[in-house]
């Protein structure tokens, strides 16, 4: 990891951080007093973490941001527990949007590196995983399946619609 | 800690992962009424099945226990048991007469002991210095002698019995010749008596008594009969076998028998 991507990673985790909190966390749309669609654009963090850092360290990250996360929407341990376990299932993700001549060690998870149609559908795998997990979080229950799964799928194109586009408006080289 | 760091780099990771996931889970729990109503819904519902699922499980590991209590338990039955009682009734035989004074006392005593049948016999009788049972004092039983107190605890004393090969007692005839009774260690129903004067008449069957002179045993306590006499040439005393009136093996109750006036006797003894 450079100096590049650690100052580019450090920025990210504020600003979205602050984007999600004071913006999206706003954005909330359901029907029957009970909210359905939701809005995420921090796991881009997670996403854009460079391909060589540590895991242990990735999943530390992903702990604090979305601990970072949850003391300002008073959801403690939520969006936290949500985001550890999306950063431990991310180098599988990495392994099942392979390329056919693997990952050049060098890369990072970028358009630039790595194509924009890798880096969609590896988007939207990070986002289904962590959405699974965290609307299973919230409902805590394996018998609200039909809720999680809703959730899932208003919450999904909403977000990855605001992640891409914020992907291609800043497009990162780090 | 730098080992503990290292175990937690090399693990891949999921060590990191289970500890922050499990952290998330209890902040989820502790912090969300929802998830915590979940949470001890699921508990209270799963909880006690798998409890008592375990506790099936794992009922052996609590065999030593339940054995440590069950022998507690056996020795408190065992101690109800009336053999393993000791008799804290007191039983003593004395007169009062005001022509006679009274001598000797009879303690009565269970014989609770006894060692195996050797050359050295001893036994063990449940009267102690709690009851004045001393050293020194004699022990008689149903129709004949049982031994000498060698070894006195509070509730227990030791006894010597005749049938032991240090015994030495004093004993002698009707008329009044005496010498001195021991045990060879051969047959436990005959006795010797040495030290007899070998002018003295002896007589099958004549009765051997105690002689009272060691303030052991009561004057005139049958022992047993003459069985033969045996002079020893150039000595000028006589060995008496006396087959006993009793059999001191096979004796259950003993008398301690304590003579009041031992102190005073003692006393005059000391003086040459």
């Amino acid at each position: 990891m450079n100096t590049s991507a650690v100052i580019n990673s450090a920025i990210r985790f504020v600003v979205l951080l602050v984007a999600q909190v004071f913006i999206f966390n706003q954005v909330a749309w359901g029907w029957g007093g009970k909210d359905y669609l939701f809005v995420f654009v921090y796991p881009l963090f997670l996403a854009m973490l460079p391909l060589r850092t540590p895991r242990p360290l990735v999943i530390l990250l992903a702990f604090l941001l979305g601990l970072s996360v949850d003391f300002f929407s008073e959801t403690l341990g939520l969006h936290a527990g949500a985001l550890t376990f999306t950063a431990y299932a991310r180098p599988l993700l990495l392994q099942f949007v392979q390329p056919r001549d693997g990952y050049n060690i060098k890369a990072n998870p970028t358009i630039a590196d790595l194509g924009s149609g890798w880096m969609y559908s590896y988007l939207a795998l990070i986002l289904v995983v962590h959405l699974l997990v965290f609307f299973l979080l919230q409902t805590f229950s394996i018998f609200f399946l039909v809720d999680i799964v809703l959730k899932t799928l208003l919450s999904f194109p909403a977000s990855i619609l605001v992640m891409v586009i914020l992907v291609l408006i800043f497009n990162p080289k780090a | 800690m730098g080992r503990l760091l290292r175990l937690i780099i090399n693990s891949g990771g999921l060590f990191t992962f289970a500890i922050l996931e499990l952290l998330c889970l209890y902040l989820i729990v502790h912090h969300n009424d929802g998830q915590r109503a979940i949470w001890l819904e699921t508990k209270s519902v799963y909880g006690s099945f798998l409890t008592e699922k375990i506790n099936e499980k794992l009922a052996f590991l609590d065999v030593a226990r339940e054995n440590e209590v069950l022998r507690r338990e056996n020795a408190a039955l065992l101690a109800r048991i009336p053999g393993s009682e000791y008799d804290t009734r007191i039983d003593t035989a004395s007169v009062t007469d005001s022509a006679f004074q009274q001598r000797f006392t009879y303690l009565a005593s269970r014989i609770v002991n006894k060692s195996p049948y050797g050359p050295y016999n001893t036994l063990i009788i449940d009267r102690g210095s709690n009851l004045q049972v001393e050293r020194g004092q004699g022990v008689v039983t149903d129709g004949g002698l049982l031994g000498i107190v060698s070894e006195v605890t509070p509730r227990h004393a030791r006894v010597i019995s005749i049938l032991h090969l240090d015994t030495r007692i004093s004993a002698g005839l009707d008329n009044n010749a005496f010498g001195t009774l021991r045990w060879d260690g051969k047959d436990p129903r005959r006795v010797t008596i040495t030290d007899m004067p070998d002018y003295i008449p002896v007589a099958p069957n004549d009765t051997v008594f105690t002689t009272g002179y060691s303030n052991v045993f009561p004057t005139g306590l049958p022992i047993g009969t003459v069985e033969s006499s045996d002079p020893l040439p150039g000595t000028g005393s006589q060995n008496l076998t006396v087959v006993l009136l009793n059999d001191p093996l096979t004796a259950a109750n003993g008398y301690v028998v304590r003579d009041l006036f031992k102190e005073e006797l003692d006393r005059l003894n000391r003086v040459r």
